[in-house]
């Protein structure tokens, strides 16, 4: 089976920063693969990377068979990937029902199906009591859920969730992580980014790279990786990693 | 506002509007004449300035090319009607060109270029032989006869009509969608699939055509053009503030807002003389401070405020607290 997404050998600068290097890993139709490392690894840049917001230095990026190395955002997004932004952005004057209108409509010129889709979509993410108030001044739950909504509305085929629980209560992620689970019910691969709420990513993960200084340090099952010395140095130090074997 | 009331609320207008034919005095068709272009104008604004949020104050630039074009076509020979159109193409095309290069630049950069672009405009006209440099051109009255400012007016009216009509359509379309998704946020806008710069430019190339179908009437109206008379800042900031004094991004904001500025503006110029600016002034900023979101908008935004779902209906997950606006 060919992979739904592949990164081979992506690198990307920001002057003399290597925010990620020599990064490669790939993820099959279907799998909930999250990406994870510590404050700074290079997480959101592969997001950026991934749906076009920045192009790499080198490598090469394949998406569903298409070459989506150099392709500008609004065109990976056409091809099928959703993306959520780490620091939510509602279009905050819209409502909440409109906002998942806008991802719906790139299937439908029609605003009445648009608003039936976006009905769907509300339901299955809890929200619909939500749907006439408008996105400015909800609270960071449900922009977090706003978010997924509308990424899922364009029906995508892969659907980058970065951060996706990051800022809410313990209460708040779980609930979202079993949303996020459900995920592929709808036909999408995820690609989840999270620094460090591991209760989330070992609940729901199928597969986890781990990210360090913008390296690939680790890869693998979540209950493999947590054991990996590599990834405790990374996230705890020298020192604890001693301490754990 | 639900789909009788509106209804209603435009048969009232036309009614309204109808009115002025009753009078003969020109005067006071003159003034409803510049009340109905400068609504029409403000509602070509609102396109680009309102529902795409592109803060443009270059308008001037198509709103001249229509009364220069009108002249210069029909020096050609060319007959007046074909002109008028011919003109009106021609800002549209070179919105087109401008538009390409403005929109790589966002927020104030943008409003800059937008100006400087209006300003060499006005410069070459008031330098070049065929615009007539600074003495300007005789434009073609397009009517004649003892109802001249009448039928100015109803085609005026005719014009505010089709570029309410454009902004109705806008509403409640996807393409509405897509300028307000730009307006409020250019990086989830391509996120979900939506070309920004491509609906930027053509949100520019209607607002430019009917732009300057204004521009040629008025040219027309006054027979008589020079570059600081169609091609001055003073028009591009008078569409924005019409605009965004009204509700920018609103259906109705344009129309009030044209009814309201002009209005005061021509009461208070014959009650104080060059002293009206003063007032003019201190309006604008009592509406800045108080409704930023000009009259309609401001007006939608408190009757949103009242819908709220009941408590219960959320899912604490979602954070119930924090939308009922009370301490966890």
């Amino acid at each position: 089976m060919t992979p739904i997404l592949e990164l081979k050998s992506v690198s990307r600068r920001f002057g003399g920063l290597r925010a990620v290097r020599d990064v490669s890993f790939g993820m099959q139709q279907g799998e909930i693969l999250f990406v994870i490392g510590p404050n700074g690894a290079g997480k959101t840049t592969v997001f950026n990377l991934i749906s076009g917001f920045l192009h790499p230095d080198e490598g090469t990026i394949i998406f569903n068979g298409h070459n989506i190395t150099r392709m500008p955002p609004h065109d990976s997004a056409r091809l099928g990937i959703g993306r959520t932004f780490q620091i939510v952005k509602p279009l905050p004057s819209l409502t909440v029902q409109q906002n998942v209108m806008l991802g719906a409509f790139m299937h439908t010129s029609s605003v009445v199906n648009a608003e039936k889709e976006a009905g769907k979509i509300l339901s299955f993410l809890q929200m619909e009591p939500l749907k006439d108030l408008p996105a400015r001044g909800l609270p960071l739950a449900a922009l977090k859920r706003l978010e997924i909504a509308r990424a899922l509305a364009t029906k995508p085929k892969l659907i980058l969730l970065d951060e996706v629980v990051s800022g809410l209560t313990t209460a708040e992620a779980l609930a979202l992580a079993e949303l996020v689970k459900r995920l592929p019910e709808w036909g999408v691969s995820v690609v989840g980014g999270v620094e460090h709420v591991m209760q989330v990513v070992m609940k729901i993960a199928d597969r986890v790279v781990v990210l360090d200084y913008g390296a690939k340090i680790a890869e693998g099952k979540p209950e493999e990786v947590v054991k990996n010395p590599a990834v405790i140095e990374a996230y705890l130090g020298a020192k604890y990693k001693e301490i754990v074997q | 506002m639900s789909g009788w009331k509106f209804w209603v609320l435009m048969a009232v207008v036309s009614g309204l509007s109808c009115l002025p034919l009753l009078s003969s005095n020109n005067y006071l068709l003159q003034v409803v004449f510049r009340i109905a272009l400068f609504a029409a104008l403000g509602l070509a604004w609102n396109l680009v300035g309102g529902y795409a949020g592109q803060l443009s104050l270059g308008h001037a630039a198509f709103f001249g090319m229509g009364a220069y074009g009108l002249a210069i076509f029909t020096s050609h020979h060319i007959p007046m009607w074909i002109s008028l159109i011919l003109a009106a193409l021609f800002a549209t095309l070179i919105g087109g060109v401008i538009g390409k290069i403005v929109f790589r630049l966002r927020g104030p950069y943008f409003t800059l270029a937008t100006i400087a672009f209006a300003e060499v405009l006005r410069l070459g006209a008031a330098n070049l032989d065929i615009t007539g440099g600074a003495i300007g051109l005789s434009t073609p009255s397009l009517f004649t006869g003892p109802s001249f400012w009448k039928l100015f007016y109803i085609s005026s009216i005719a014009l505010a009509v089709m570029s309410f009509l454009i902004n109705y359509w806008t509403s409640r379309s996807r393409f509405g969608y897509y300028l307000m998704a730009i307006r409020e946020d250019e990086e989830t806008a391509s996120a979900v699939g939506i070309d920004t710069a491509n609906y930027k430019l053509r949100s520019l190339l209607i607002s430019a055509f009917f732009t300057a179908l204004a521009g040629a009437l008025y040219g027309s109206a006054f027979q008589f053009i020079v570059p600081d008379s169609v091609l001055t800042i003073d028009i591009s900031v008078q569409m924005a503030i019409i605009a965004m004094l009204g509700g920018a991004g609103t259906l109705l904001g344009p129309i009030i807002g044209a009814v309201l500025l002009l209005t005061a503006s021509e009461l208070f110029k014959n009650e104080f003389g060059e002293r009206h600016l003063l007032i003019y002034g201190t309006l604008i900023v009592l509406v800045v401070l108080f409704l930023p979101e000009g009259i309609v908008g401001g007006l939608q935004e408190r009757l949103k405020r009242r819908k709220k779902p009941p408590t219960g209906a959320i899912p604490s997950a979602l954070g119930r607290a924090e939308v009922q606006g009370v301490e966890p």
